[in-house]
């Protein structure tokens, strides 16, 4: 019986070729969308799941006098993982891990820098799953000056010699001789903590490391099972009273606990948040989620509305099989086998989609996903029998409804009975379409987000500045560098400052004492600058003056930000102009004024709103960020000139630098690859969506036939005849375009509430969407229809 | 064989009742060939298809081999058509996607038969009807003649008690009528019980009884 199904079906297929072809070509578009992205959650999801321990990972909430608003950052102290210990016996185990970017090494002659060093306490990898294929979990961080590697590392440095017990140099502010006491197994990607290397915390100490105030480092704790860790982190201010002895320190901080699974995907709000690799926000991967079953959900709708559209057509065998003893039952499984072989086709050919696509995925999302359905079967049988399930819910509908055709009625030839399930179809057609403008207009909102971000002024220029990262070492020869550079046409403007513009600046306290009341304290973010730094990024003054080169002025001139200058008149008479705030006293020098306030600028993403700032020249605090503005002519032999200078003064230093755009696009890389992936997803959606229009108004076009050649002979031309046919079909989408506009109005409302500068909801883009899907369906429809109208209609007048 | 009592048939569409039959009786016994003639409209079809189970009467009642067929659910019904009963329509209504031995195969299919038992009753019926070289084509292959004999073939494949024709002529040629009209003589000299619709006196001739009806009334019955 099953043999003579999938004959009848394979034939059918075979003889509606186009009709097949659409229908699994839709599908497997779908299939093969959703498998991806799919892949992609799950990989999201993977994040950290080798660690089976009961981690958490501590943060604070920090509201600070003078700050605008409060924030979340993955930042603790010194002191906190020990007594947190010490004090809660449901701590089992802390420890705690101190980033190093660009970690230089010295084994014999050779040197080379490591892209990350975590120095980090004994108990590390008794705490993280971290696996070691030599020396002992236990004991291969307990000693100062102990490391471990990673293999990869390893190789890098010993080459093939056996490293365990060799020693290698670090040298720099603290110069340090490591004994490799360990070898790890290259870290996962899908590792939210990515290093070469561990060192024991206890190889390097200062006395102000363990400094109640100071957030340098990142804390995990280990609780013992069955912690709630709520009803600890409301027991945390308390202890912070008792083990800081800062009366105030719960004014300004609050302490709360992350889950390590969470810290991938649910720290979007926590700032300064350095050991998170590729961390993405799980409300844009439950969005892909959402959008990818969207496009799923269209490719099922499109599928059982072309096998609904034939059933017509089907409608005698029907009647022939019934009444040479066919059962209802037996029809359905019939219409359910062939939707279910259709399906199982769309797979096959959707897998070959997801296999062409997949490195095209990974190389945007920088991720690394695999789908090796041999390797796990569990998967396989996960995807399989999805399969069987899309086809289940395809074919139910015509299952249901052909096998309920009564003989008598289908085999006299007046098939149509009934003019519900055309209503139905159109239900469809309205759902299908409804789905795909919504995603169209999301995207070009995402889009609309994305480059207004790009394009709009933050307050400085950015472009045709090359940044290079400075150190304790290299930041000495900074006024020789600076010399030399501008010796060059090539050569605009150098100027440095502690930090880069595009992240998160430092905060510190700072104390303001105004002329009429009392100091006050004040937690502001503070950049230390070169005193031409205003110039070279063309960032405004609205009151005072900028620095002077003046050396004895160094560390004493400030330069405030507007929204700092409302902050410090809050209590100020209302009309009290903002120049007055020139020559008051400011900073923790006691000779400090502000000499100047600068137009607010956007120093971090435009995510964030404008913290309250100020800018000061402090020589001798050091520089991190060399800001080079080059020619824009001539860039490439800008760049090498900058190396030549560069290469001349630290000979054995690689030089490394960034275009300041090219830092600012990896600031919004999430922004862009979410807005990517969604329009991919949009547009397979009206590509899907218009495959099944196709067929529909082909199916229409074909079932009118006689109508339409009825219509000919009693004079009806052309236009009207594709007017007619396209009509319905125009009438659907409208139709749709209303349903859709409210919902993505809600849902891009939302969503733009996630950035502090955005763009408005504008009714112009939910027309042009409205009239951009009218004309890509006209299009679908018009080659059906015009094909339709332009027939013979003595052919299709003739009768059989 | 089968007994029809007061047999009425009516659509309702709104306050609008058409009369398509109306209190027929009609007894017909095993071995008959009858012939229902009738112009357009009189309820050949719709009398043959009550018969047949396809439709149901809306008022009456009906036996077949001394079941009160009224009484029966649909599934008892389809049961006991499909047992005894084979259909040969106007329109030969072979499935296109399948070809001429799969066609005549189908029926067993339905009815559970097992795969040896299948081919050999298909190979007795290709063998009877010489159509053995026909058997891979497909009905689009064939020309009307031959597809009729495919429908009568399926139709006589699970040995039927009675054999229901709805002009099996009607899309036919001369020639290729009066074949297919000396096959069903042929088959009810055998035994087979046969109740055709036909439009032709030529035709009609070829049964033992035929029945005219008229607005859905049978206006006579004779016997030949």
């Amino acid at each position: 019986m099953i043999k003579n199904y999938i004959k009848t079906a394979w034939r059918n297929l075979w003889k509606n070729k186009i009709f097949s072809a659409l229908n699994i070509a839709g599908l497997a578009v779908g299939m093969a969308a959703c498998i991806v992205i799919m892949s992609f959650v799950f990989y999201e999801k993977s994040f950290d799941n080798f660690h089976t321990k009961n981690i958490y990972r501590l943060n604070e909430v920090q509201s600070f006098p003078g700050m605008v608003s409060s924030q979340k950052v993955g930042l603790s102290m010194y002191p906190m993982g020990p007594t947190l210990k010490n004090e809660f016996p449901q701590v089992k185990n802390f420890t705690r891990v101190k980033w190093n970017d660009k970690y230089q090494v010295t084994y014999q002659d050779k040197r080379m820098f490591l892209p990350q060093a975590f120095s980090v306490d004994s108990t590390f990898l008794q705490m993280f799953d971290f696996k070691l294929i030599a020396g002992d979990r236990k004991t291969a961080l307990e000693k100062p000056n102990s490391i471990v590697l990673t293999q990869a590392t390893a190789k890098k440095i010993f080459g093939d010699v056996n490293p365990l017990g060799k020693t290698i140099t670090h040298y720099g502010n603290d110069t340090v001789i490591f004994a490799v006491t360990g070898i790890l197994q290259d870290i996962p990607k899908n590792s939210q903590m990515q290093f070469d290397c561990l060192f024991s915390f206890s190889s390097v100490y200062h006395k102000w490391m363990n400094r109640w105030g100071g957030n340098w480092l990142d804390t995990y704790v280990e609780l013992a099972p069955g912690t709630d860790a709520t009803i600890l982190e409301s027991k945390l201010p308390a202890y912070m009273l008792k083990y800081s002895g800062r009366p105030d320190i719960t004014k300004f901080y609050k302490l709360f606990f992350l889950p390590l699974k969470d810290v991938h995907a649910n720290a979007a709000d926590i700032g300064l948040d350095y050991i998170n690799y590729q961390k993405f926000d799980k409300k844009a991967t439950n969005l892909f989620a959402i959008i990818a079953l969207i496009v799923l959900l269209i490719a099922c709708i499109n599928f059982m509305n072309l096998s609904t559209a034939r059933s017509a057509e089907r409608a005698r065998e029907v009647g022939v099989r019934k009444s040479i003893g066919a059962r209802r039952l037996e029809l359905a499984v019939q219409f359910l086998s062939e939707t279910i072989m259709l399906s199982l086709f769309a797979l096959v050919a959707g897998m070959i989609l997801v296999w062409i696509s997949l490195p095209y995925i990974n190389n945007l999302s920088g991720r690394d996903i695999s789908i090796n359905l041999w390797a796990s079967p569990g998967t396989a049988a996960i995807i399989i029998g999805f399969t069987i399930v899309v086809g289940i819910v395809s074919g139910i509908y015509p299952a249901v409804y052909l096998s309920s055709f009564k003989p008598v009625q289908v085999l006299k030839g007046s098939t149509e009975s009934g003019g519900n399930k055309g209503t139905f179809r159109n239900v469809l057609v309205v759902g299908q379409f409804t789905s795909a403008v919504f995603l169209m207009i999301a995207t070009f909102f995402v889009v609309k987000q994305l480059r207004y971000m790009q394009q709009q002024d933050p307050g400085f220029t950015r472009d045709q500045v090359v940044t290079v990262p400075l150190d304790g070492n290299t930041d000495q020869k900074y006024d020789v560098l600076k010399q030399q550079l501008l010796s060059s046409s090539l050569i605009t403007g150098v100027t440095a400052a502690q930090d880069v513009l595009g992240s998160h600046l430092d905060q510190t306290g700072v104390t303001f004492k105004p002329k009429n009341g009392p100091a006050k304290q004040l937690a502001l973010t503070q950049l230390v600058v070169d005193n031409n730094y205003l110039n070279l990024f063309g960032i405004k003054l609205i009151a005072g003056k900028n620095f002077s080169p003046a050396k004895s002025a160094s560390g004493r001139e400030y330069i405030i930000n507007e929204e700092l200058a409302h902050e410090l008149l809050k209590d100020q008479p209302k009309n009290t102009p903002i120049a007055s705030l020139i020559g008051q006293s400011f900073g923790n020098d006691s000779l400090g004024v502000i000499t100047g306030i600068s137009k607010n600028f956007n120093f971090n993403s435009l995510h964030y709103k404008v913290e309250t700032m100020f800018m000061f020249n402090q020589r001798n605090w050091g520089y991190s960020q060399l800001s080079v503005k080059i020619n824009g002519g001539k860039t490439n032999e800008a760049l090498a000139f900058i190396k030549s200078v560069w290469t001349k003064n630290f000979p054995d230093r690689p030089f490394e630098y960034q275009f300041l755009d090219d830092h600012f696009n990896d600031v919004y890389k999430a922004d862009a690859q979410i807005s990517k992936i969604v329009s991919i997803l949009a547009g397979l959606a009206i590509i899907i969506s218009c495959l099944g229009l196709f067929g529909l108004a082909s199916y229409a076009a074909e079932k009118r036939v006689k109508e339409i050649g009825v219509r000919k002979v009693l004079g009806a031309s052309v236009q009207s005849i594709v007017l007619l046919l396209s009509g319905q079909f125009v009438k659907l989408v409208l139709m749709a375009n209303l349903l859709a506009w409210p919902l993505a109005w809600y849902a891009m409302h939302k969503w733009l509430q996630s950035f502090a500068y955005r763009i408005d909801i504008k009714l112009s883009v939910f027309v042009f969407t409205a009239v951009l899907s009218l004309f890509i369906a006209l299009l679908t429809i018009s080659f059906q229809s015009v094909k339709a109208a332009i027939a013979n209609p003595v052919k299709s007048l003739r009768s059989e | 064989m089968l007994s029809l009592k007061n047999i009425s048939k009516y659509h309702k569409a709104g306050s609008l009742k058409t009369t398509i039959l109306n209190n027929i009786n009609l007894d017909v016994d095993a071995g008959e060939f009858v012939s229902i003639m009738g112009p357009s409209g009189s309820g050949k079809s719709s009398l043959l298809n009550i018969i047949g189970m396809l439709d149901e009467p809306s008022e009456g009642y009906q036996y077949f081999l001394n079941e009160p067929v009224h009484q029966l659910k649909e599934k008892q019904r389809s049961a006991l058509y499909k047992k005894n009963i084979g259909f040969v329509f106007q329109a030969y209504h072979l499935i296109d996607e399948l070809n001429v031995y799969e066609n005549i195969e189908t029926p067993l299919l339905y009815q559970d038969v097992k795969a040896a038992e299948r081919k050999a009753l298909v190979a007795d019926m290709l063998d009877r009807f010489q159509i053995v070289g026909k058997k891979d084509l497909f009905p689009s292959q064939l020309s009307g003649g031959q597809q009729q004999l495919v429908g009568i073939a399926r139709a006589l494949i699970v040995t039927p008690k009675l054999l229901l024709a709805d002009e099996p002529t009607g899309n036919l040629n001369s020639k290729q009528g009066d074949e297919i009209m000396e096959l069903f003589s042929k088959l009810n000299k055998e035994g087979m019980t046969i109740i055709q619709v036909t439009h032709s006196e030529k035709n009609a001739a070829y049964g033992s009884r035929i029945i005219n009806l008229l607005d859905g009334t049978i206006e006579s019955s004779k016997n030949i």
